[in-house]
């Protein structure tokens, strides 16, 4: 039998080459991702081993200890006989300003300090030596546009502007706060000066000569007061540890896009099973004719599946390793892993995992059919008539209602969802829903491809006998054609969902700022720094500069309120008018009835109280209770309690700086006369963050463009397979329609007319897929969005779903090329002679 | 050559026939494992004339068809059609010569699964975009028997019915010839003697070149004249067949 099975894959080999490659599309995503994420975790602990080497030991503060290390802690582990050499690391905050004089991030950029121990090197220059060096973190450097040899200006912990000269470039690689903050590195003593604290965050040891790391780490964990001591190589390996799981999360992500591929490849491989068990049936009838056992049948085609699975896996792995250390080699640095030098790592688990997944796909996928193969009577083989010449037999009604069952419950559950009665488990139960609706496409998928066809077909008919036969053509086996759809449908139906998600909170949050909250531009404290905020003087220059026509101030602070989990926040817009200049949408009540006692509160807050009841919050000034004047939608423009801002000096009188500045422009104020006011009033207060709306907003939609296109390349693999399954049903129709194809050449179609035909019947297939597909994604999106934004604002990403409406007619095109090319190509005579 | 002496038309002898080759050749493969299946065959046949092509198997009388059909190439000599030299057009003058000047029935697998009868009959025609002469149209069908069945998938129809069916394909934009390669090979004596009548009466009635490929002497003795092939050579020809003639040839030519 196995010989048998050989043989046979030997002379179709042609027939699965691309059923091979989809397989092994699918395995190399899997192997890729393991072997990307094992090289990055690889490169992050060398790199982070790297530096913590060169310490012997290494003291932290105590878990939970805000404050660092105490001054002298560092003179008593110098003291230490077991210790050469000692430095300790000060922590705190710089703020580094840009060349325009403004204060860089959003975050103050972190102030360290270096001296002769520490695991800090230079990238570029060197650390600094004198009073007035400074090393930038290589982040914050490309950020702000400074090099070697710059000038640079931090503020120190009284706010004062101090230069330096930038003496050299430290790479931080995978400590996550500082790629985010920046810092900016001392000497000890300038530390100190500029950040204000005398703690240390880390004190790192050189041991004596001759004394072994543990004993020194030893040793130093005896002479400190709350800190926890560890050798070099034992904080390497927890920091190691710390963005291995950053490489985890990483992994996770990515094996759930390749689980969908690999899940599209098995749809791919169970169709061509299945159709090449039927084209074989008289192969399989004659196997029995001489005394082959269904078990044997079965087993061959079993066998066939494995053997194809596991050489399609084994190329699958190489290409995963491949492009595992390409994705490395190229996006390590955007993770974080630095200018290190990474080398691939390859391990047995991905190489493993990789064979096995592609192997055991490929024989699931082939159950069914290969179960089908025994079910022919020995019979078949003696009948003359062509396999295939047959239609298909019709869907039965048990197919319909099995359908109709499953769409209507999870329509049910979708209108359950979209109501708002599930609350926090909305996007799950959607899921759910979703899942059900594709089954039940799978189900009437065959009725779906009919009807499709024929409504596609009316249009396709017009054009002329290509566009009749192929529509002909693509009815013939509904079964067929639907599973070749439905791995389409997989990718259309989540790349769709996704877009109609990001178009919707796209457009939520446009109308949240345009329509809630118009302003131009917003004036905030950088984070970290609590007790201070937006100056008041910032706020009374901008209400004096005639460009600008509105300034509204924020302030915030939280109460407690009975029977709500945490804080609630409370805040008052001294300068504007709530409900017009900025609003939520109101469930009950109206927002202009808010005034001294009387306040708006959010549905989740209000917990069932209404307009004219009264809510009592505990203040910094002890418990007072408002009347409630309106109760406004969940996740809008106003949080928590809005009062007036004469109950809000009252109740918090401490808050005396604005949590944020938000102005609006006179009308007659040119964009630049605006954006001068505004810094103008800014000048001297260089860490107040200045954000423009309109730039937030484009940068909003970049995120989100950013997170459609990778979205979108994840996806394309699976969209990729899909299409090579389409490809590969094209081409085994092809080959079993040779003669028909001989006939209609002889009857005088052009090669022109006849690979037209192929591509038209592609073209259905791969159309119909991608409409099912974007169907239920535009549906299931909205539900998804409408499940989980009460406000959202539905909206169509028309562009985007007529662009992969275009992608599926390419598609088709695509995947009709070469079967067409082949069928074209056929000796008429040969074909007709032949049998 | 032109001896169609059992013609019932009385001025065929005048006409110009419908299809001629010329010291035809056709050679596969080269060297020691030459095959000369066609080896100078010269041929006429007169317009309105119902001619048989015998002979034993590899006589080379599917490759004659073939060749004559435009549906394969001849390695010399020349075939015309009417006064067009089809061995020397290209691929696409002969799919339109064959669309437009020819007419075919095969074996079996005469027609496509997914169309119904009707379909199948105008099949040509849409492939044309020609116009339908319906007159015609409905004159064929009702020869051929086939009006009840026009909306059935040839699943649904007998042997016979899809030759009948194949047929009317063949014979409705009233081609310059029809070539029929085995017409009954796969149906029983009844139904194949339908078809053939109806080759014969489409001849004579419609005045319709018909060439048909056959090695039954019952088929071929329905033929108004039949030419015999053996080793790629054309050996014999007779006006008039009978089964009983057309045997006692067979027989002698495989002795």
């Amino acid at each position: 039998m196995l010989r048998t099975t050989l043989a046979g894959l030997r002379l179709h080999k042609g027939r699965l080459v691309t059923t091979a490659l989809a397989i092994a599309l699918g395995v190399m995503f899997v192997s890729g991702t393991l072997v990307f994420t094992d090289t990055l975790r690889a490169g992050f602990s060398a790199q982070v081993m790297g530096s913590a080497d060169r310490l012997d030991a290494v003291v932290l503060p105590e878990d939970g200890a805000e404050e660092g290390l105490a001054p002298d802690t560092l003179d008593r582990v110098r003291d230490l006989p077991e210790v050469a050499a000692a430095g300790g690391v000060i922590r705190g905050d710089s703020p580094l300003l840009d060349a325009e004089g403004r204060a860089v991030g959003q975050v103050p950029t972190a102030g360290l300090s270096a001296d002769e121990v520490t695991r800090f090197t230079a990238a570029e220059g060197a650390l600094p030596e004198a009073a007035d060096e400074v090393a930038l973190a290589t982040t914050v450097a490309e950020t702000a546009g400074f090099g070697v040899g710059d000038t640079v200006t931090v503020l120190d912990s009284e706010g004062a502007e101090r230069e330096f000269t930038v003496s050299g470039l430290v790479d931080f690689g995978v400590d996550q706060e500082i790629a985010f903050r920046g810092a900016v590195v001392y000497t000890p003593e300038t530390a100190a000066e500029v950040t204000g604290s005398d703690r240390y965050s880390e004190i790192g040891v050189v041991g004596a000569e001759g004394v072994p790391a543990e004993r020194v780490a030893e040793a130093v964990g005896a002479a400190v007061d709350g800190g926890r001591a560890m050798t070099g190589a034992e904080f390497g390996a927890e920091r190691a540890e710390q963005a291995g799981a950053q490489a985890d999360v990483l992994a996770t992500a990515l094996l759930l896009f390749a689980l969908i591929s690999v899940f599209v490849a098995a749809i791919v491989i169970y169709n061509t099973f299945a159709i090449l068990v039927a084209q074989r049936q008289r192969e399989m009838a004659l196997l029995r004719c001489v005394g082959a056992l269904r078990g044997q049948v079965f087993r061959g085609v079993l066998l066939e599946a494995a053997v194809i699975g596991l050489m399609a896996s084994a190329a699958g792995v190489l290409a995963g390793i491949g492009a595992g250390y390409a994705a490395a080699e190229f996006g390590g640095e955007a993770l974080g892993s630095g200018s290190a030098d990474l080398s691939l790592v390859v391990t047995p688990t991905a190489v493993a995992v990789g064979l096995a997944v592609g192997t055991g796909m490929a024989v699931l996928a082939a159950l069914l059919p290969a179960r089908r193969a025994t079910r022919v009577p020995p019979l078949a083989a003696l009948r003359t008539s062509a396999v295939a010449a047959g239609m298909e037999k019709g869907t039965g009604w048990i197919r319909a209602a099995a359908g109709a069952v499953l769409l209507a419950a999870s329509a049910a559950i979708t209108a359950f969802a979209v109501r708002g009665s599930v609350g926090e488990m909305a996007l799950a139960v959607v899921s759910v829903a979703a899942m059900l609706a594709f089954l039940g496409v799978v189900v009437i998928g065959p009725l779906l491809v009919r009807g499709a066809v024929a409504v596609l077909g009316t249009v396709l008919r017009r054009t002329g006998v290509a566009g009749m036969l192929a529509t002909d053509n693509a009815r013939r086996s509904p079964k067929r054609a639907a599973t070749a759809m439905i791995a389409l449908t997989v990718g259309a139906t989540l790349i769709s969902g996704y877009s109609v998600v990001s178009a919707t909170t796209e457009a939520t949050m446009t109308d949240m700022l345009e329509r809630q909250f118009p302003v131009d531009y917003g004036l905030m404290a950088q984070f970290g720094e609590d007790e201070r905020g937006v100056p008041e003087e910032v706020a009374a220059a901008l209400r004096e500069d005639p460009a600008i026509a509105t300034v509204m101030a924020e302030r915030r602070d939280t109460a407690r309120v009975a029977g709500a989990d945490g804080p609630v926040p409370v805040v008052a817009y001294p300068g504007a008018e709530v409900g017009v200049d900025i609003t939520s949408d109101v469930a009950a009540g109206d927002l202009a009835d808010i005034g001294p006692g009387r306040i708006a509160v959010t549905e989740g807050y209000a917990q069932g109280r209404g307009v004219g009841d009264t809510l009592e919050l505990e203040t910094a000034e002890g418990a007072r209770g408002y009347e409630i004047a309106a109760v406004v939608v969940d996740m809008q423009q106003l949080m928590g309690v809005t009062m007036d801002p004469a109950d809000f000096a009252d109740a918090y009188p401490d808050v005396r700086e604005s949590s944020a500045v938000y102005v609006r422009g006179a009308d007659d104020a040119s964009p630049a006369q605006l954006r001068d006011a505004v810094y103008d009033a800014v000048a001297g207060h260089p860490t107040v963050q200045v954000q423009s709306m309109a730039e937030m907003r484009d940068q909003f939609d970049q995120i989100l463009d950013t997170a459609f296109l990778t979205i979108a390349a994840m996806l394309g693999l699976a969209i990729l397979i899909a299409v090579f399954g389409i490809a590969n049903t094209m081409a085994l129709s092809v080959l079993e329609r040779t003669r028909e194809s001989a006939l209609l050449r002889a009857l005088g179609l052009t090669g022109g007319q006849l690979r037209r035909m192929l591509a038209l019947e592609a073209v259905l297939l791969c159309l119909t897929g991608a409409l099912v597909g974007i169907g239920l994604g535009v549906v299931f999106g909205w539900a998804a969005t409408e499940a989980a934004l009460p406000s959202a604002i539905f909206t169509l990403p028309a562009a985007r779903i007529a662009a992969f409406i275009a992608a599926a007619v390419l598609a088709g095109l695509l995947a009709s090329a070469l079967p067409a090319r082949r069928a074209a190509r056929t000796s008429i005579s040969g074909t007709l002679a032949s049998e | 050559m032109s001896q169609t002496a059992a013609s019932p038309a009385p001025h065929t002898t005048q006409a110009p026939p419908a299809v001629t080759a010329e010291d035809l050749t056709k050679v596969y493969g080269s060297g020691g494992s030459e095959v000369r299946a066609l080896d100078g065959v010269s041929v006429a046949f007169a317009r309105g004339a119902f001619t048989a092509i015998m002979g034993p198997s590899g006589s080379g009388k599917s490759t004659l068809m073939h060749c004559l059909a435009g549906l394969d190439t001849a390695t010399s000599g020349s075939v015309h059609l009417g006064r067009t030299d089809i061995t020397r057009l290209r691929d696409r003058q002969l799919t339109l010569l064959r669309r437009d000047r020819i007419g075919f029935v095969f074996q079996s697998f005469n027609l496509l699964p997914m169309l119904t009868a009707e379909q199948n009959i105008l099949l040509p025609a849409q492939i044309a975009r020609r116009r339908v002469d319906r007159e015609r149209f409905d004159r064929i069908v009702d020869v051929v028997g086939l009006r009840p069945r026009l909306s059935h998938l040839p699943s649904k129809l007998s042997g016979g019915q899809q030759q009948r069916v194949a047929v009317a394909r063949a014979l409705l934009h009233a081609p310059e010839v029809v070539y029929a390669d085995e017409p009954t090979g796969n149906l029983d004596s009844r139904s194949g003697a339908e078809v053939l009548a109806f080759l014969r009466d489409s001849a004579r009635d419609l005045r319709q070149t018909v060439v048909m490929v056959t090695h039954d002497p019952v088929a071929a003795s329905y033929a108004d004249r039949v030419v015999f092939l053996r080793d790629g050579r054309l050996v014999d020809d007779i006006a008039d067949p009978t089964a009983e003639s057309v045997l006692d040839r067979l027989v002698k030519l495989e002795s």
